[in-house]
């Protein structure tokens, strides 16, 4: 009734919504509690204020650890950008470089290339390189397919357009090409980013000395005792993909404010 | 807004395309590319071009068997100062799968169980999530704002969680994948049920057409492509899904012998499980495309003439 009176907009609702996760989340612990043990309870769903006071109890811990993962994750996934945009660069410059390498880079969708992580990281044996080769490795691909797409979707008309205005080819790659790419790129990015921090936290599940895979881990280990810092490891996981993800969401935003999303619809102010 | 959701439909279009193109390179592919590369270079196309492009459809053969060479004869190892150890060669993984096949086959008929369940579950929970909040204006929107943040959730954090509710059996790993894949359905298909040319809306409103009417002979069809996206995303993103899922807990599949033999240090086992994986990957994914070109060939048609 109220809901009608007020109209809410898209902002609101996505508020309304979290909220009601929450909501839901303190409701389903209750219920489980009610029915379980506290031990029991406890393990399968701790109530959202405990964890969230273990949170902050053990932030320091937890800002160590998950800066360690993030650092390596986000130095991979910058290395893995940078190669990929520039092989893809590469491809859409040489045919004969893309035919050969393009079957190859498609199917590398198709294979769970996280797979990888502990054979690399049995191979470096080095915590922090296997995870920033990882991160890299795991980047590098959507970046390729994707942004290679978006110098493909660059139109012919003004290629052609600007080839009988005999335009330089750098003026055609930066007026034309790389603009095109950049949507492009950034939606590789985005798949990316959350692949890479998985990477990073799958090769510390296989033994390294620290960061969150490690704390996860151990934390696992206790049971319901150290439920709620377990939990915290899984929303500092949770935060730290979306945290990436939305920020490269907003680079992107400030960067190619042109893409059809961002304009302002009819009637909404922008 | 008609102008933003002309673009949006040709991106949209656009994915749903791409990687069939490149993953079977048929007539149509093989045309577009020639367009493409006679567009890039010159207009004519001469006989020396199509001699060019049929060295060209051999050249990825050619990059994969010089690289298993260079493999094989230990090249990357002296590069790289690796040990056989570190780094088998193809013939010792080769060998491995062939005396472990029975095993293997065994596993990977598990971890694609696990696969296509979760891929299933998650991807009919995601669509009917996409159904529901196309219905609705704004709060439909939030409600997939909502559920992409799952997208960008790690699924090692998931795979954890599963296994408190549901135990280490093969349920966890399916709860798994059914968490990542409904979210990017969600994502995709309402992508493809609300980015609508307002001509056809108008048409159709014109008619005096119902709700339902509006929404199974608009709003489906037009999804469809889009539905398709979804699903060959979430094939591959379900196969990691259940390796990482396998990492945590298990006592079968691709992902346990996987971690298990890379603490023994039987690296060329743990690579046949990775090539195994792959050519699962490659077969699923193969099929969802075999089933998109089967039932949406009048998208394919529209596409072309366009």
């Amino acid at each position: 009734m109220f809901l009608r009176l007020l109209k809410p907009g898209y902002r609101a609702w996505v508020m309304i919504w979290i909220i009601s996760i929450f909501v839901l989340w303190e409701g389903l612990a209750w219920t489980l509690h009610l029915f379980m043990s506290p031990q029991q309870a406890t393990s399968r769903l701790p109530y959202l204020h405990v964890v969230m006071e273990s949170f902050f109890r053990h932030w320091n811990t937890l800002a160590e650890q998950g800066s360690v993962t993030f650092g390596n994750a986000a130095i991979g996934f910058a290395g893995g950008t940078l190669l990929g945009a520039l092989l893809a660069l590469l491809m859409s410059a040489a045919v004969w470089i893309e035919r050969t390498l393009s079957p190859y880079v498609v199917s590398s969708q198709m294979v769970p290339v996280i797979g990888l992580a502990p054979i690399v990281y049995g191979i470096i044996h080095n915590a922090e390189w296997a995870r920033i080769v990882m991160a890299a490795y795991v980047t590098f691909f959507p970046v390729i397919i994707h942004t290679l797409k978006g110098l493909k979707s660059a139109s012919p008309q003004h290629l052609e357009l600007m080839r009988a205005y005999g335009t330089s080819w750098r003026a055609r790659y930066v007026k034309c090409l790389l603009p095109s790419a950049l949507p492009g790129l950034f939606s590789g990015m985005k798949i990316a980013a959350p692949l890479a921090v998985t990477s990073s936290i799958v090769v510390e599940l296989m033994g390294a000395p620290d960061g969150l895979g490690v704390l996860m881990v151990s934390s696992l280990y206790y049971g319901s005792a150290q439920a709620g810092m377990f939990w915290a490891t899984i929303m500092l996981s949770m935060g730290i993909g979306l945290i990436s993800y939305l920020f490269i969401s907003l680079v992107e935003r400030w960067l190619t404010p042109w893409q059809p999303e961002f304009r302002p619809k009819g009637g909404e102010q922008p | 807004m008609s102008k933003s959701s002309v673009l949006q439909r040709k991106r949209d279009e656009g994915t749903t395309s791409g990687a069939t193109e490149h993953a079977l390179p048929d007539n149509r592919g093989r045309r577009q590319q020639a367009e493409h590369s006679s567009s890039s270079t010159d207009r004519f196309r001469t006989g020396t071009q199509r001699i060019g492009m049929k060295l060209g459809s051999l050249l990825p053969w050619l990059a994969g068997v010089i690289f298993l060479t260079l493999w094989q004869l230990r090249f990357f190892h002296v590069l790289l100062s690796l040990e056989d150890y570190q780094l088998p060669v193809p013939s010792a993984i080769a060998a491995s799968i062939r005396e472990n096949a029975e095993m293997l086959f065994r596993y990977a008929i598990y971890s694609s169980t696990e696969m296509l369940g979760g891929f299933l579950i998650g991807s009919l929970l995601g669509a009917l999530a996409a159904m529901g909040a196309s219905l609705f204006a704004n709060s439909g929107r939030a409600v997939v704002t909502v559920l992409s943040a799952l997208n960008a959730v790690p699924i090692v954090a998931l795979a954890p969680i599963m296994n408190n509710w549901f135990g280490d059996g093969i349920w966890s790993r399916i709860a798994v994948v059914s968490v990542i894949t409904m979210a990017a359905m969600a994502v995709s298909l309402f992508k493809g049920l609300t980015s609508i040319q307002p001509q056809y809306e108008e048409l159709l409103s014109s008619m005096a057409a119902s709700r339902k009417q509006f929404f199974w002979k608009l709003r489906m069809p037009h999804a469809l492509p889009s539905l398709f996206a979804g699903l060959k995303i979430n094939m591959s993103t379900s196969i990691i899904g259940a390796i990482v899922g396998e990492f945590f807990i298990a006592s079968q599949g691709l992902g346990y012998l996987l971690s298990d033999q890379i603490r023994l240090a039987n690296m060329p086992l743990a690579w046949s499980c990775i090539v195994i994986a792959s050519i699962l990957g490659i077969v699923l994914y193969e099929t969802v495309v075999l089933a998109e070109k089967r039932l949406l060939h009048w998208s394919r048609v529209h596409s072309e003439a366009k």
